[in-house]
């Protein structure tokens, strides 16, 4: 029955699906990062060993790398990436500085909990230029938390330990409830890592800084299971329209 | 690791409160919970030189004046002429073997930091001079292993094994070594896996009275891995891995001696020492304005001097030297965050940062578009992990799976959105209509990586009354897809209900399309919806099932018609899930209307019963019947 010629039928209402949360924020901070100046790659899911671990300084012995439990596939030729970082290392390769990049995407650790999944979501980026340093590192993580969170949020920065970063720095929120979350790590490129790059540390510096999809997802729509994205429930699903 | 505030403070001069050291430890990035006065740390894997009361002091000492734990013994000690061989200098390039011997065995109760360390913390105790080892390594970050003198008859041997030997720990856990170990063997028998566990036959018991305690530098590399391989909760091998202080050992063992006085009778004590491999004291150039440029501060050079002092490290010929503990500083960016922690993260001024924009096209644009298209028709994307149970001969295996039902990983999307629409008839939806873009791989030789779109629907084409009796199928399908990929790019399969254990009759079709086999067109597709504004507040989705019933209105005066639509649509209840209009019929002559209307009632709390349900739709019905001309056919009050 066309509907226009009838004024007493009920409004014919058209039912939109809906863009899943994750890659619904995934995107958003994307957009926003590329607001920033940020140019977007991507990268294979599976990866060698040389570009997930040894060129971004996670050596074979060392510690980070038994942090990273990885799913290793065809008879330990191939990885599945354990973090975004390798797209950053392809992208270095492939360019010249200055460079700003982000990559976002899946990554894997074989971790299944009710607090980790094997499979899970991080955007990352990384800064190329002259004279960048700690202080311009803190402006962009302002400007990005700010704009999450809102500009009252109140953000604390420490110390911490990644291998291709150095300094590093954890990057937390106050809660409603008071209670400081991790939101993001960051820290200044290190050296060695644009070395492996073929980029001169001596000219060049640059920053980083990684966001895990599915925290910033849960905070925003206060989901508090994080496999509740991963169950595929149109009632769940369609909430987020 | 647990590290008491009591014990700490002992070292720090002015006595701070628990609060302020906690709020200094995460200052210089060390996270911890405080539970009973007791610090609960968790320390990043390159600061093994923290994890002991004496490292965290040192630490601490950029802010307060400390004192370290260093009473030590300061008497001679007789060289122990040991037959001890090291055939693998590069895995230990430092070891030292204390003997001591107790004039008896009257220890009656531990006295000062020992007994502090077992009431405060809770430690279980083993025998005497395992408890100090134990303690020892608590105190100064080195591990010590205690063998019992009387049990070791033979030389001592350190080596690389490969193979397979039966081994006893003493803790009495029966492990199979295989692969490569470093271990200590005695009368070719291997007596301790080096760094991490001692055996059972040579540890000390509560009647040693004479003890070897070996104290060695362990290549990290030389220890990871093997806890986690062998099941062994090592405080040793935690350390060693993360590194440790080559030349602390005779402190450390001069350290050990003293405890051993305060609680016993020493009649003798020798000492063994090697350094097979000249230990390298690490220097960095002093320069603040690389410091200055890495921070983005501008300190100036006796600024830097004094943290670097306070720091413990020393300043020769415009050289820092690095403490030997400080295994992690090597480059100028590790002295920077050095600095900057003094300073204090939060301290430091962000300085704008400006970047150009690079001007690149989004490359996520026909990704959107062909999303936009699909929600536009009421699709809802979903994603799944991509590891399956079966792969085609092609398929990616996973070396180490979670479990065999992961094995491999997908090279369709096909299985995983079967599941997901399973898993939502489950759940009595009745139009079913998902899509999922990801890449898919596969091996030919090389790795080939796919990015696919994988479409999978079933059920009602939607809820309004014009699709509401209309089933999906793949002409629905088709007329969606096909202006944007060519015909003979478009696979349809009509998934067999029995192939998949359903007993429903609907069709199931999945497609699924390689990316590239979009044309140009989609990327002028002319989007209808738009993504969220914002991030919605997620409502728990309820476990309990849903209840629906169906109302059949009669309306003579087709002028009230919206008037009902206004009542239903305006009825709110928390029980009332969702409400639309299925069927709607005008008869022209008579200008008489049917409309029906589906009301889905659900509880967060429970499943509802059919009384319950009734009682809310007869409210809904005395609500619609007051409408002038509205009547419920075959409806009795």
């Amino acid at each position: 029955m066309p509907e226009s010629k009838d004024n007493s039928a009920p409004n014919l209402l058209k039912e939109f699906g809906t863009d899943h949360p994750i890659n619904f924020t995934k995107d958003s901070i994307m957009n926003l990062l590329m607001s920033f100046g940020f140019e977007a790659i991507s990268g294979p899911e599976i990866e060698s060993e040389k570009f997930n671990f040894d060129m971004l300084n996670i050596k074979e012995f060392h510690p980070a790398r038994q942090m990273h439990d990885t799913f290793y596939v065809d008879q330990k030729s191939y990885v599945l990436r354990t973090h975004t970082s390798p797209v950053q290392i392809r992208g270095m390769l492939e360019r010249k500085p200055p460079l700003a990049l982000i990559s976002g995407g899946k990554v894997y650790r074989k971790d299944d909990d009710s607090t980790h999944l094997p499979m899970f979501h991080q955007i990352e980026g990384i800064y190329i230029a002259n004279d960048v340093s700690f202080a311009n590192l803190k402006d962009l993580i302002f400007k990005i938390i700010t704009s999450l969170f809102g500009k009252d949020t109140q953000i604390r920065f420490r110390p911490s330990y990644f291998p291709f970063t150095e300094p590093s720095a954890e990057v937390d929120i106050l809660s409603n409830d008071g209670k400081w979350l991790e939101i993001l790590g960051c820290g200044i490129v290190n050296p060695i890592v644009l070395e492996n790059c073929n980029i001169d540390s001596k000219k060049y510096s640059g920053l980083a800084f990684g966001l895990g999809i599915e925290r910033i997802a849960m905070l925003k729509y206060e989901v508090n299971d994080i496999r509740d994205f991963y169950k595929s429930n149109l009632d769940f699903l369609k909430q987020f329209k | 690791m647990k590290i008491s505030y009591k014990h700490l403070i002992k070292g720090i001069h002015s006595k701070p409160s628990i609060e302020e050291v906690s709020d200094k430890l995460f200052q210089l990035g060390h996270e911890h919970e405080i539970d009973k006065e007791i610090f609960d740390m968790e320390f990043t894997p390159n600061r093994g030189d923290c994890l002991s009361l004496n490292g965290l002091l040192r630490d601490l000492a950029v802010f307060y004046d400390v004192t370290l734990f260093d009473d030590i013994y300061e008497g001679s000690i007789k060289d122990f002429n040991f037959n001890f061989t090291n055939n693998a200098c590069d895995d230990c390039p430092t070891i030292s073997f204390l003997k001591i011997e107790l004039e008896d065995l009257e220890v009656k109760r531990y006295k000062d930091e020992l007994k502090d360390y077992f009431s405060d913390l809770e430690v279980s105790k083993n025998n005497f001079f395992t408890d100090i080892s134990n303690y020892i390594s608590y105190e100064t970050g080195q591990p010590t292993h205690c063998y019992d003198a009387s049990k070791i008859k033979d030389d001592l041997c350190l080596n690389n094994v490969s193979g397979n030997y039966a081994f006893e720990t003493l803790f009495e856990k029966k492990i199979n070594l295989n692969g490569k170990n470093l271990v200590f063997s005695s009368a070719d028998e291997i007596i301790n896996l080096a760094g991490v566990i001692g055996g059972k036959k040579t540890s000390c018991s509560k009647e040693t009275t004479e003890v070897i305690i070996e104290c060695a530098y362990f290549k990290p590399e030389s220890i990871i891995g093997k806890s986690i391989k062998y099941d062994i909760n090592s405080d040793a091998a935690h350390k060693f891995e993360r590194n440790t202080d080559r030349q602390c050992h005779e402190m450390v063992l001069r350290r050990f001696i003293k405890v051993v006085q305060k609680h016993s009778k020493v009649k003798n004590i020798e000492l063994y020492s090697n350094n097979y491999k000249k230990f390298q004291r690490k220097c960095i150039p002093f320069n603040t304005d690389i410091i200055n440029k890495i921070i983005g501060v501008k300190i100036s050079s006796e600024e830097y001097k004094n943290y670097l002092f306070r720091l413990g490290f020393n300043l020769i010929d415009n050289n820092i030297e690095i403490p030997s503990y400080r295994n992690d500083l090597i480059t100028q960016n590790d002295l920077a965050e050095e600095i900057a922690r003094i300073i204090g993260y939060d301290n430091i001024p962000p300085i704008e940062l400006s970047i150009k924009s690079s001007n690149k096209k989004d490359n996520f644009n026909i990704e959107h578009k062909i999303k936009r298209l699909l929600i536009d028709n009421g699709f809802n994307e979903v994603i799944n992990n991509p590891f399956a149970e079966n792969g085609s001969k092609n398929a990616i295996k996973i070396d180490n799976p979670l479990d065999s039902n992961k094995r491999f990983l997908r090279t369709s999307l096909k299985e995983s959105l079967v599941e997901n629409l399973l898993y939502n008839e489950r759940r009595q939806k009745d139009s079913i209509k998902l899509f999922e873009l990801s890449d898919i791989y596969s091996n030919d030789k090389s790795i080939n990586i796919k990015r696919v779109i994988g479409i999978i629907i079933s059920g009602r084409v939607g809820k309004n009354y014009i699709d509401f009796s209309k089933k999906l199928d793949e002409k629905y399908l088709k007329k969606i897809i096909s202006q944007f990929v060519p015909d003979n790019k478009l696979t349809f399969e009509d998934i067999s209900r029995s192939s998949i254990d359903s007993k429903l009759k609907n069709k199931i079709i999945f497609l699924e399309i390689e990316l590239d086999k979009f044309n140009r067109h989609i990327q002028k597709y002319n989007e209808l919806s738009t993504p969220p504004k914002d991030y919605k507040k997620y409502i728990p989705v309820s476990e309990f099932p849903s209840s629906s019933r169906d109302l059949s209105f009669s309306i003579e005066d087709f002028l009230q018609s919206k008037n009902l639509e206004d009542s239903i649509l305006n009825y709110k209840h928390k029980l009332l899930k969702d409400c639309y209009v299925f069927d709607y019929y005008k008869n022209d002559n008579t200008n008489v209307i049917k409309v029906g209307y589906r009301f889905i009632f659900q509880s967060h709390e429970k499943t509802l019963t059919d009384e319950e349900v009734d009682n809310l739709i007869d409210d809904i019905i005395i609500r619609c019947l007051q409408i002038s001309s509205v009547s419920l056919p075959g409806y009795k009050n």
